[in-house]
């Protein structure tokens, strides 16, 4: 093993900002009144925005964090779920297989969540999104019923993602929150 | 043949003119639609509230007092008929998002209604004493509308 840095500066503070805009705009979502509402509304853009800074990131961005290495082959992801179990650390040099998929379940699921949220409409609060006018009644209900179920899809995503960097922390002896942090990893050597 | 023909074709024209029109004297669903117009009304008058209260648009002292006063007026209007038994999302699921739990014996509908005339009043009072008194009781509306949407009002559904 050796120490290598994995994640580059922009990645990291990019997952930070993600993780502070997530936890603010799903607290005023959950507790929304007429004089926050608004904000539930601004962060969501914000987040949009971050997702789509992820896409090109991931398109002109350093190896480890390329859209590329985040569908892993059937192959490499069986080898990987094998090891699982196994008390060591991966040692992966950024995403593992698995990891991969986790990251490609968050950004399409904060994807559509954003977006859903761009036609509907809060009318306790009056309060519309962008595009909610270019939608009928009828239409805008759907979305406003797949915003909610992408909600609780996201909560159970970060969820997974917090468990599993518990799992790796405690039972595989490997700290994957540092790296995130400092960019430095323990990484095994091919 | 041409008597028994035109006797025919006049009972089927009846028919086919009178069907669509039986149908909508369900009074039950005239019920529905009379609380949904009476609901349109009340976002009508609140909808400015809401955007003087969030900056959307200028205060006008005038204009929030007489939107808060409809509100109030609104409250006068002994509506509950509309409200009949028998006309939850269990009976007319495509009609209304009504849940049957406000039917219910121990229905916990009496207290939100009762935040909501308190809510209305409150503003009534103070939507034309300036902004910030606008502001504190347009707040309290909006929590009374949701809490009320949130309980008693089924989820849009795919």
């Amino acid at each position: 093993m050796q120490r290598v840095k994995i994640w580059d500066p922009v990645t990291r503070l990019w997952h930070w900002v993600l993780v502070v805009n997530m936890g603010l705009c799903w607290a005023f979502g959950e507790f929304m009144s007429l004089d926050t509402v608004r904000w539930h509304f601004y962060l969501g853009y914000v987040i949009l925005g971050l997702m789509v800074f992820r896409l090109v990131w991931g398109l002109i961005g350093p190896a480890p964090i390329r859209l590329s290495h985040l569908f892993p082959r059937p192959s490499a992801l069986l080898q990987y779920l094998k090891t699982l179990a196994s008390r060591e650390p991966s040692g992966t040099p950024g995403h593992n297989p698995l990891g991969a998929l986790s990251v490609v379940a968050i950004l399409a699921v904060t994807i559509s969540l954003t977006s859903t949220g761009l036609f509907i409409a809060t009318d306790d609060f009056d309060e519309y999104g962008p595009l909610n006018r270019y939608v009928s009644d009828a239409i805008a209900g759907k979305f406003n019923f797949w915003h909610d179920i992408l909600a609780d899809a996201i909560l159970t995503l970060v969820a997974l993602h917090v468990t599993a960097l518990l799992f790796y922390l405690i039972w595989k002896k490997e700290n994957l929150i540092r790296p995130m942090i400092t960019g430095w990893k323990w990484v095994r050597r091919d | 043949m041409n008597k028994i023909g035109s006797i025919l074709g006049l009972s089927i024209a009846t028919m086919v003119v009178a069907l669509p029109a039986s149908a909508d004297n369900d009074p039950k669903k005239v019920a529905i639609k009379a609380r949904q117009g009476e609901m349109s009304i009340r976002v009508f008058n609140a909808g400015p509230l809401f955007a003087m209260s969030k900056g959307d648009m200028p205060y006008d002292a005038q204009l929030a007092e007489k939107l808060a006063n409809n509100l109030k007026v609104l409250l006068s209007l002994d509506n509950g008929r509309a409200w009949m038994p028998g006309t939850s999302t269990d009976e007319y699921a495509n009609d209304t998002k009504a849940l049957p739990k406000i039917w219910e014996k121990d229905s916990k509908i009496g207290d939100a209604a009762k935040k909501y005339k308190e809510a209305v009043t409150a503003l009534a009072g103070d939507a034309g004493k300036g902004l910030d008194a606008l502001k504190a009781k347009a707040k309290d509306l909006g929590e009374a509308c949701k809490g009320c949407h949130d309980d008693f009002r089924k989820k849009e559904k795919n």
